[in-house]
């Protein structure tokens, strides 16, 4: 009861950032980091909770961001209104997270990993590539935008803020009840030992599925805003480096933490969006040539590496995590952290 | 316990990381009288794209340098540049590019903007300057589709009757036909494209394969590279199939314009002539395809600066400034920002000295004609096009560039 | 069908790089069983310092007969050598703390320990493309109307005594013997007075030293580097040691050709901007219909 107040607190106070700072940049980043913020929340499905190591996730952001972008555009004519298509697209990326998870089943994590890295070149490079229908580099443009009883949204950042802000907070809450339902409790269980988990009765292949499909359709709601915001839809918004920026969120904040993927996410997005474009601005007012915005890799790599090898629950762990990686220590607390699972569930 | 402290330590560093990009936002603070006006720059200057991103944000920024020095705007007025990136991981991005003009429209000082420098790029931010009705002027972005109809009107929806956009250089429906011209000019044939699937890249390519079709010419074949490609052996082997005499590559030289061209040697394409657009135009060509430039011809979407009567000063104070040779667009870049100080300037005089509004500033942009810069006249038709778009065409002789010749495409 | 024959060549000498890069990984699979994300940027090392070797010998122009034996024997052996060097501190550093880690920590790890050498890189010489000295002769003969350049037989010949010399080492030294044994049970191995560390570290060099080796022949066979080579190179090697069978050596070298030809006639019958698709369309096939490869035994999953 106390979390939900202290989580509803905090969305309050989130909500009033647009009247109390007036600043549209300001709003527009917080905005577009609210979109990574809804991804890393459904990779955390897919990495944190089941402990399917994807390594291309932006494949599902690219199907989400594209069904949106083909169904509610000049492009074909087709106009499906902006909430349904809200549906419509995290479906849609659902059912592209089975059958993009399927050939994984039987992998092991390693094998997993690279597959997925596979079908993330392959996914935008086929949007690249069928340009009959996706204007191949040049995207999709002018794409509809949302009306809320009335109200058109366009290019003020401050609605389409409310609405990912709305966004996040049904993920949360989605994500929250699939981890403590008996679906959660089975991917910690695959998490942990599949061999084990499939002799206890477990179907490892639908709780894995289930897992790609719900991550996946996370990444069409994302889709769906962002692409609505920026008004654009083109195939290099989707290379590798989103899924490993959203994947290092992971890392940093603590995997399988909601909290953690949520803060993991926003300090990253601030880095690199914010931080180190104004720390190269500052320097340069010392008239020092330093450029910190390319060293964005080189700094991912090393929370990567430094992370794994120091803290790698991430920074606000999920102390069930915290557990497994630090598998030579034992913890009573995860023995705690069970029982309160446990009890939510009954 | 573990997890206060924890939380407190996040809690901590994300407080410290809101607190120190806010105190680098802020600008450093002019001198107490003065009145700042802020002119945005957009251009990608870190990554691949530095080497012919930043020459153009210098030229903007001599342009700005040089007004101040003379008090163009009056004693009591400073102009500053407000200079952003729009590379994300060494990159042109338009998600940072949209984020980059959404600071610049938040700031209310920012009366202009100049930028940015690609096509992809502009596509979201035109619909951004045309809402809050900031004059944008591009140096380079050549794609026909920001101006012309009928997808110009899509970008523009929230005022349709307004443009905001203009552009300095020519439009890539004119580099191809030039480059299709050239080409026939210069006897050839049969033609193998090849374009980088950009947006630049594949754009030029298109124009150049239909305008050398309409010229006589024979397109073998037209192919798209992949990202990230090293090896154009397979490519180029299939391309010596077809006996071509010209190969012409749509792109840039980060996306492989260099690395083709060397290539060709290997597979027995050596005698064959290479032709591109501005994007193989730089220095970084002629660093990674060796002695394989010669035989390699190209246009810019600009004027040899070197060549007309106005640019010699133009020329010398960048170098004397800037230390380093002018980049293909600094010249372009510096009338575009020549011709926004103007603008502010008219308009502050015909209101007794104010700081003029955004609207004003952005009429007096639009109604330039004949203005005089260090590219020639310059004037802007309804679509934001200039009127009298100069091409410039080169070959690259003893790996160096040559200067060819320079085609006028001046419209009524 | 010349240009079939042609298209071979190219695939031929495109697969040999692959092939080279691919016994790197398929011997640290086959020993730690990681995936080895990093090993595609120690290939794209080989060339910067490749480069680094050439430009301080300060060559000039083209080289023939004992000159370029030599700068070619000096080159290759600094590429191999620090190269290997790398791929022993990696190990030591990233890999070596979190052996006993769960698999998703070292993966993540290898990424990391990718992107930090991806951008030192970018750092040295730059983001964009980097010329090569073009030291090494033009010279081709034309077979028919096939055009088969000295460079290419370079670097298929090159794969292939590697692979031979590799093959010899693993099967007939004591050393190798301690590799197959760590291998295929680490604590026996141990158990038997193996000492596991040096052995794993001596795998990672000379798995470096083989992908150093292909960065200079792809510095030669190109005339360019660029830092981010590596991604898209040990992706594609990796999918090469995977359709060989991982852990076989000869595999290795057998998915190194395939892929490579794969990629030539996939450019040359369907176009350029497939071939990637192609090539990672065959990875996930390979692993899902047949994850043991084409030389690799059927292994039963371990109770």
């Amino acid at each position: 009861m106390r979390r939900s107040l202290r989580v509803a607190a905090i969305f309050l106070a989130v909500a009033l950032i647009p009247v109390v700072d007036q600043n549209g940049a300001h709003i527009n980043f917080l905005t577009d980091a609210g979109a990574f913020v809804l991804l890393a929340l459904g990779l955390n499905i897919v990495v944190g909770f089941a402990g399917l190591l994807d390594l291309g996730y932006a494949a599902f952001f690219a199907i989400g961001s594209y069904t949106f972008a083909m169904l509610a555009s000049p492009q074909f004519g087709i106009h499906v209104p902006f909430w349904v298509m809200l549906f419509v697209a995290s479906g849609v990326a659902a059912i592209f997270g089975i059958l993009l998870g399927a050939p994984t089943l039987r992998l092991r994590g390693d094998y997993l990993a690279i597959v997925t890295l596979g079908f993330g070149e392959i996914v935008p490079q086929t949007f690249l590539n069928l340009s009959q229908w996706t204007n191949g580099p040049n995207g999709i443009g002018t794409l509809d935008q949302p009306v809320f009883f009335g109200l058109r949204f366009g290019f003020n950042p401050v609605p389409y803020f409310y609405l990912i802000l709305a966004l996040i907070a049904l993920a949360i809450w989605l994500a929250d009840n699939l981890r403590a339902s008996r679906l959660g409790r089975a991917w910690m269980a695959i998490r942990e030992d599949e061999l084990a988990a499939a002799h206890m009765g477990i179907n490892t292949t639908a709780a894995k599925l289930a897992a790609f499909a719900l991550g996946a359709s996370f990444s069409g709601l994302a889709g769906v805003a962002y692409a609505s915001k920026l008004q654009l839809v083109s195939p290099d918004q989707f290379q590798f480096n989103v899924s490993v920026f959203v994947l290092s969120m992971l890392v940093l904040g603590g995997m399988g933490n909601i909290g953690g993927v949520v803060l993991g996410s926003i300090v990253l997005s601030s880095v690199d969006r914010f931080i180190l474009p104004q720390l190269t601005n500052f320097v340069h007012g010392f008239g020092l040539n330093w450029d910190f915005t390319n060293a964005r890799f080189l700094l991912y790599g090393v929370i990567l590496v430094s992370m794994m090898l120091l803290r790698p629950e991430g920074l606000l762990p999920s102390r069930q995590r915290a557990a497994e990686l630090h598998a030579d220590r034992a913890d009573p607390a995860v023995a705690a952290q069970e029982q309160e699972l446990y009890e939510r569930a009954i | 316990m573990r997890r206060t402290l924890s939380l407190n330590i996040t809690a901590a560093l994300a407080a410290a990381a809101f607190a120190a990009s806010t105190a680098f936002g802020f600008a450093p603070r002019p001198a107490a009288a003065a009145t700042v006006i802020k002119i945005g720059i957009d251009l990608p200057v870190s990554g691949a794209d530095a080497s012919i991103g930043i020459p153009t944000q210098n030229g903007a920024l001599l342009a700005i340098e040089e007004a101040n020095a003379k008090h163009v705007l009056g004693a009591g007025t400073t102009l500053q540049a407000y200079a952003l990136d729009d590379a994300v991981q060494g990159k042109h991005d338009p998600a940072q590019g949209a984020q980059n003009v959404k600071t610049f429209i938040a700031d209310p000082s920012v009366l202009a903007m100049i930028g940015p420098f690609n096509s992809n790029v502009a596509v979201a931010e035109i619909p951004l300057t045309n809402d809050a009705g900031l004059v944008q002027i591009a140096a380079s972005t050549t794609n026909d589709a920001l101006t012309r109809p009928p997808n110009a009107a899509k970008l523009r929806s929230t005022h349709p009757e307004t443009n905001a956009f203009f552009r300095v250089c020519t439009v890539d429906s004119r580099q191809g036909a030039a480059g299709a011209q050239f080409a026939r000019k210069l006897g050839f044939k049969r033609a193998f494209i090849v374009d980088d699937n950009e947006t630049y890249g594949k754009g030029l390519a298109d124009v150049f394969d239909a305008q050398f079709k309409a010229l006589g010419g024979a397109v073998v074949d037209h192919e798209h590279i992949t990202s990230n490609q090293q090896d154009f052996k397979a490519l180029l082997t299939k391309a010596r199939s077809m006996t071509p005499d010209v190969v012409f590559y749509g792109g840039t030289t980060s996306t492989g314009g260099g690395v083709v061209r060397k290539q060709m040697a290997d597979v027995g394409l050596k005698g064959v002539a290479y032709m591109g657009g501005d994007g193989i135009g730089d220095d970084e060509f002629l660093k990674v395809a060796g002695t394989m430039a010669n035989g390699t011809y190209y246009s810019i979407a600009a004027p040899e600066a070197t060549r007309l009567p106005t640019a010699g000063a133009f020329v010398a104070a960048y170098k004397k400034r800037f230390n380093a040779e002018v980049g293909p667009y600094s010249a372009n870049a510096y009338a575009a920002a020549e011709i926004e100080i103007a603008a502010i300037a008219k308009a502050m005089k015909a209101d007794g000295g104010k700081v003029p509004t955004r609207a004003q500033v952005l009429k007096n942009v639009a109604a330039t004609n004949d203005f005089e810069t260090p590219i020639g006249k310059i004037g802007f038709d309804k679509y934001g096009d200039t009127t009298s778009p100069i091409l410039s065409l080169y070959e690259v002789k003893g790996e160096k560039k040559v200067f060819v010749n320079q085609i006028s495409l001046k419209t009524s | 069908m010349d240009l079939f024959l042609q298209q071979l060549v190219n695939g031929l000498s495109l697969g040999g790089i692959y092939a080279l890069i691919a016994l790197g990984y398929t011997m640290v699979y086959g020993i730690i069983e990681l995936v080895n994300f990093a090993h595609g940027d120690v290939y794209t090392l080989g060339s910067f310092f490749s480069l680094a070797v050439l430009g301080f010998i300060g060559i000039q122009g083209e080289l023939h007969g004992a000159p370029l034996v030599g700068v070619v024997a000096l080159t290759l052996v600094c590429a191999m050598l620090f190269c290997g060097l790398a791929g022993v501190a990696i190990e030591r550093f990233a890999y070596r703390p979190l052996r006993n880690a769960p698999r998703l920590a070292l993966l993540i790890t290898a990424i990391g320990v990718s992107f930090i050498l991806e951008n030192l890189m970018q750092f040295w010489r730059g983001p964009s493309p980097v010329p090569f000295p073009s030291f090494f002769p033009d010279a081709s003969i034309m077979l028919g109307g096939v055009l088969i350049e000295a460079k290419q037989v370079i670097v298929v010949f090159l794969a292939i005594v590697m692979m031979a010399a590799l093959q010899i080492f693993v099967y007939n030294t004591k050393l190798g013997k301690a590799m197959r044994a760590t291998a295929q049970d680490r604590e026996a191995a141990q158990l038997m007075g193996i000492n596991v560390n040096t052995t794993i570290a001596l795998t990672f060099l000379i798995g470096s030293a083989l992908a150093g080796a292909a960065g200079f022949v792809s510095g030669v066979y190109y005339g360019t580097t660029w830092f981010f080579n590596g991604f898209s190179a040990g992706l594609k090697a990796f999918t090469a040691a995977v359709l060989g069978g991982i852990g076989n050596l000869a595999g290795a070298m057998l998915g190194g050709f395939l892929i490579g030809l794969i990629e030539a006639f996939t450019t040359q019958f369907i176009s350029d901007q497939w071939s990637n698709v192609v090539v990672f369309s065959v990875l996930v096939l390979v692993l899902v219909f047949r994850p043991s490869g084409l030389l690799g035994e059927s292994l039963p999953n371990k109770v």
